[in-house]
């Protein structure tokens, strides 16, 4: 039986889901990302609360974010594609808890960038197979769907692992 | 810039077609059901059928047919994609070369880019008629009810359910709250435009304020819940009941029932393979 959430916790958490949802709209729509995705900084208050009480409530966040995204955004061609876009791309930023115990705030950017490298791991698999579905056999699927969701994840991660620093550094304050 | 009219939560429009009156869980399971018996069938039959079933449950959903195709237009580019690349990429009877490609246009060719991007039509339109007729937080009880067996295996259901709709609730709240520190920065002289990596400079003077005001709402937010006794999941009532009818059941049974009829076409190969 897992640990339940304090109120506090279980507070914060929804609040920054909240928070990631309005800052979704502070947008970078790329002419070319014609299937989806953006640069945007949503992922900040995800990564914040991570950082703030590990990796099991950071997980929490981006999977309950996962649904608002998706509830905000539907992209929907593909059962196998849904779970992996939504609940577990936005889940694995959890993992930038690893670093909840480190009060260097360059190890919290390194964090975002490892959980950023992980939801664009996510990302491309579900590219793979929701587009392996779709076409002709031969198509360079992997090799696409890298290309396409780096052009958006990499600048998206690094804008967030820059924020971070000077954020971290703010909120401490 | 008006932030909450940027945020569009779901695209759920309110009615009282049976589609509406489902329970959540009922359309959850038929549309995954639907989409993965469809996904993996082959053949023009059971493509045409998958067709024909999606266009009978939107003309029950009583949705503008406007809408449902304004649904698809954001799905257009995959569709042309899709439908391009089987054309172009499928050996088989040449029909025409097209030289500055130096590809083949196929009969097969074009007979899969047909299947496929009704299929794909097919399968969009149906996930649209989940999110168009199912309200957010119907979706989040749904996907809680579902969710709770696993409960045993540690997956915190109630938790997750309570984060998103507390979430719902306070998403207009700091989207205000968001505008007005815009504009409040906006009257000191900030500017929030120029190319990207300025635009994520100049947001980090709106982003503290907001992060401590947030924050500072959850402290509150945590404050009250507990003064109002709150302790989790066990035991606790809700305001709004899931009931499984009958016409969930039948829905079940028809969609269970088409699901094997797709099956048995695409393995007893009925109708033509691409």
């Amino acid at each position: 039986m897992a640990q339940r959430l304090s109120p506090a916790l279980l507070a914060e958490l929804s609040v920054a889901i909240a928070l990631a949802a309005v800052l979704s709209v502070f947008k970078l729509k790329l002419p070319h990302l014609i299937y989806g995705g953006s640069i945007s900084l949503h992922t900040l208050p995800i990564a914040v609360v991570a950082l703030r009480h590990g990796v099991r409530a950071g997980m929490l966040a981006g999977v309950a974010y996962g649904f608002i995204n998706f509830v905000m955004t539907p992209y929907f061609v593909h059962p196998v594609q849904l779970i992996l876009d939504y609940p577990v791309a936005f889940g694995v930023l959890g993992a930038a808890g690893l670093m909840a115990q480190c009060k260097s705030r360059w190890l919290a950017a390194v964090a975002v960038m490892g959980a950023g490298a992980l939801r664009l791991g996510v990302h491309v698999l579900s590219g793979m197979v929701y587009f392996g579905d779709l076409a002709p056999a031969g198509t360079p699927v992997w090799q696409y769907s890298l290309l396409y969701n780096c052009s958006y994840m990499v600048p998206e991660t690094l804008i967030a692992s820059a924020v971070i620093i000077v954020l971290i550094r703010r909120l401490a304050h | 810039m008006p932030i909450l009219g940027d945020i569009a939560l779901g695209k759920y429009v309110a009615g009282t077609s049976i589609l509406h009156r489902l329970d959540p869980r009922t359309k959850l399971l038929v549309v995954v059901l639907w989409m993965s018996a469809a996904l993996a069938s082959h053949g023009v039959a059971p493509v045409v059928a998958f067709c024909l079933f999606i266009l009978a449950t939107a003309s029950l959903s009583r949705l503008p047919a406007g809408l449902l195709l304004r649904n698809l237009r954001s799905f257009l580019w995959l569709l042309l994609m899709t439908a391009s690349l089987h054309a172009l990429m499928t050996p088989g009877h040449l029909l025409w070369h097209v030289p500055w490609l130096d590809l083949d246009v196929t009969h097969e060719g074009l007979q899969a880019a047909a299947i496929f991007t009704l299929r794909l039509g097919a399968v969009v339109t149906a996930a649209s008629l989940l999110t168009l007729t199912t309200s957010p937080l119907e979706l989040t009880d749904g996907i809680e009810r579902l969710l709770r067996p696993f409960r045993r295996i540690g997956v915190p259901a109630h938790e997750l359910a309570m984060m998103i709709s507390i979430a719902l609730r306070f998403i207009p709240v700091l989207a205000e709250e968001a505008e007005r520190l815009q504009k409040a920065q906006m009257a000191r002289g900030a500017e929030f435009g120029g190319h990207p990596v300025a635009r994520a400079r100049k947001l980090v003077p709106l982003l503290v304020p907001l992060f401590l005001s947030a924050f500072a709402r959850a402290d509150r937010l945590a404050i009250a819940m507990e003064a109002r006794g709150y302790r989790g999941g066990e035991g606790r009532t809700q305001y709004r009941q899931l009931a499984y009818r009958r016409a969930d059941a039948l829905a079940t049974f028809v969609c269970v029932c088409g699901c094997g009829a797709m099956w048995w076409i695409s393995a007893t190969g009925v109708g033509l393979q691409p």
